[in-house]
């Protein structure tokens, strides 16, 4: 994929969907150690209904169709990381508003506008052991990698390895928010599963990008 | 749980649906969707004020739109917040071109939402500005955090009455500002609510025991005890209250004695008697009193007590009158 039009994103999102299904035992378990345990249903729920929401809007332009599925899903999954989830569509697609199609370097600022919109909505900041700090390293990345001419496939690579690397570093973050802020002492050594989740959309991403 | 219900499930719509089919003249919904709640009378030009919230608190969300006071009401499931999508769908059906104020209590998950309607207003060119109402004083030292509660009544009948001057977005904003600044609550539970879909209470008080402070959904509050008389709970609520917001003796407030749903309007004109006397010992004149239901905790037993502090701009706003299927005010 050269780049992504408003008929590429059922796809992506159908990927997405595929990477969260594939991995939704694997978060609930993540979660049951530190929070409510629903962690992977949530995500599971909220992306496998995303597709058919996109398709369901009557909006001509990409990025406002976008932040409307976005919208929309928050209503499917209403839950703490539904509602982040939904406001990084929002907010990302704002960032693509009158754009008909998004390449490498618009494939950057979507995600960097997901990742505006999950801090704005969160109240929170890199470093604090949430989604953030997968979203955040990835959007840094796709920015440093399209600034630097990469395709939107090397562009989405690099975003997912920025996601990956910043999944790693939750593991010395002290939780702030959430029921995970009460057991900070076991979460010492352990991936964020919030920072897990936002890796994932990454993925999903990437893997429809690519493939 | 002894309710008049069909399901617990279906506790929010069925009652919707009864609303609907009662006030049907006066109100309505939009997008096929029950919780979106919509007057029918639009006056072009003129700021709309939008609210909404849990169900569980009639009047408070939704009984308080209509003729001179709000024009919309997303209502959430029992305690719950309404969705970005309802408070959206809304604000499209009843703007009129003026704007759009979000009026609503200061809780997590409403905040989340109405943020997430405003900021998809603003891709469809609707201006909106929002406020909170946090009057309770008990729930936080801190009087941004804390939660809103029955004063939010002032904020709808000020913010109302100045859209109904066609005033414009930041001068109904101001009004409700005004009304927030001057306003607090203090509330105090005698006995529980049970939410439909649990089936019982969350928490329980003894048979003599109640819980000043409480909130509106159980919220814990400062102390558990006896229950006092009316008299020692006029006292420590004023006590609470002007420690809180000092007024002075020859100042003016307008008074707020609301029951839980549980209470007796009897008691509640006991608790105004000695409340009206504790104010005017203080030389404190009480510009109006309103007694009644306005913020209900279900069938909670307990009552709040709230004052506005009032100068002419705000009596003004207080006098005009209102109507809508749930409140009158000649």
């Amino acid at each position: 994929m050269n780049e992504i039009t408003v008929n590429e994103w059922p796809l992506l999102m159908e990927t997405i969907a595929k990477v969260m299904t594939e991995n939704a035992e694997r978060l609930c378990e993540m979660d049951a150690q530190m929070g409510d345990g629903d962690l992977g249903l949530t995500m599971k729920k909220g992306y496998c209904a995303l597709p058919e929401l996109f398709a369901a809007i009557e909006e001509g332009d990409m990025g406002k169709r976008l932040s409307k599925a976005g919208m929309k899903m928050a209503s499917a999954v209403p839950s703490t990381m539904g509602t982040l989830m939904a406001s990084g569509w929002m907010e990302g697609g704002k960032r693509l508003t009158g754009k008909a199609s998004v390449d490498a370097a618009g494939f950057a600022s979507f995600l960097a506008g997901f990742a505006a919109g999950i801090a704005k909505r969160g109240k929170c900041s890199p470093g604090e052991r949430t989604v953030l700090d997968a979203l955040a390293p990835a959007a840094e990345a796709a920015e440093t990698a399209a600034s630097a001419g990469s395709s939107l496939a090397d562009t989405a690579k690099a975003a997912l390895d920025g996601a990956k690397k910043g999944v790693k570093a939750t593991k010395d973050m002290l939780p702030k928010y959430g029921k995970a802020a009460v057991f900070a002492a076991k979460a010492q050594g352990v991936e964020d599963q919030g920072a897990v989740a936002g890796m994932l959309l990454v993925q999903g991403l990437c893997n429809g990008i690519c493939g | 749980m002894k309710k008049i219900i069909n399901d617990p499930a279906r506790y929010t719509d069925d009652m919707l649906e009864g609303i609907y089919r009662a006030h049907a003249g006066e109100v309505g919904y939009v997008n096929d969707d029950l919780r979106c709640y919509c007057k029918k009378k639009k006056v072009p030009g003129k700021v709309a004020i939008i609210t909404g919230g849990g169900t569980g608190h009639l009047p408070l969300f939704l009984g308080y739109v209509g003729e001179n006071l709000l024009d919309g009401c997303a209502v959430g499931s029992v305690f719950q917040s309404p969705s970005a999508e309802q408070i959206f769908e809304i604000s499209k059906e009843v703007q009129a071109g003026a704007g759009v104020l979000y009026l609503y209590g200061n809780y997590t998950g409403d905040i989340m939402n109405f943020d997430m309607a405003a900021e998809m207003c603003e891709l469809e060119d609707i201006e909106t500005r929002s406020i909170v109402g946090a009057d309770d004083v008990n729930s936080n030292a801190d009087p941004a955090a804390r939660r809103g509660v029955a004063g939010i009544f002032f904020m709808y009948k000020c913010a109302g009455a100045k859209a109904a001057q066609m005033g414009s977005l930041d001068e109904v904003l101001a009004a409700a500002q005004k009304a927030k600044d001057n306003t607090r609550t203090v509330g105090f539970a005698l006995t529980p609510c049970v939410i439909p879909e649990i089936g019982h209470s969350n928490f329980t008080l003894g048979e003599n025991e109640m819980a000043m402070g409480m909130g509106i959904h159980g919220e814990p509050g400062v102390w558990n005890g006896p229950v006092k008389t009316a008299d020692d709970l006029a006292a420590e609520s004023l006590d609470t209250l002007l420690k809180d917001m000092p007024v002075a003796s020859g100042e003016e407030v307008a008074l707020l004695i609301n029951g839980l749903g549980a209470t007796s309007v009897e008691e509640l004109y006991i608790l105004s008697n000695s409340v009206s006397k504790i104010l005017a010992d203080k030389g404190i004149n009480i510009y109006r009193t309103f007694v009644g239901e306005f913020a209900t905790s279900m069938e909670m037993a307990g009552a709040s007590v709230s004052i506005m502090k009032v100068d002419a701009e705000t009596k003004a706003m207080l006098d005009l009158p209102v109507s809508t299927p749930f409140y009158c005010q000649k």
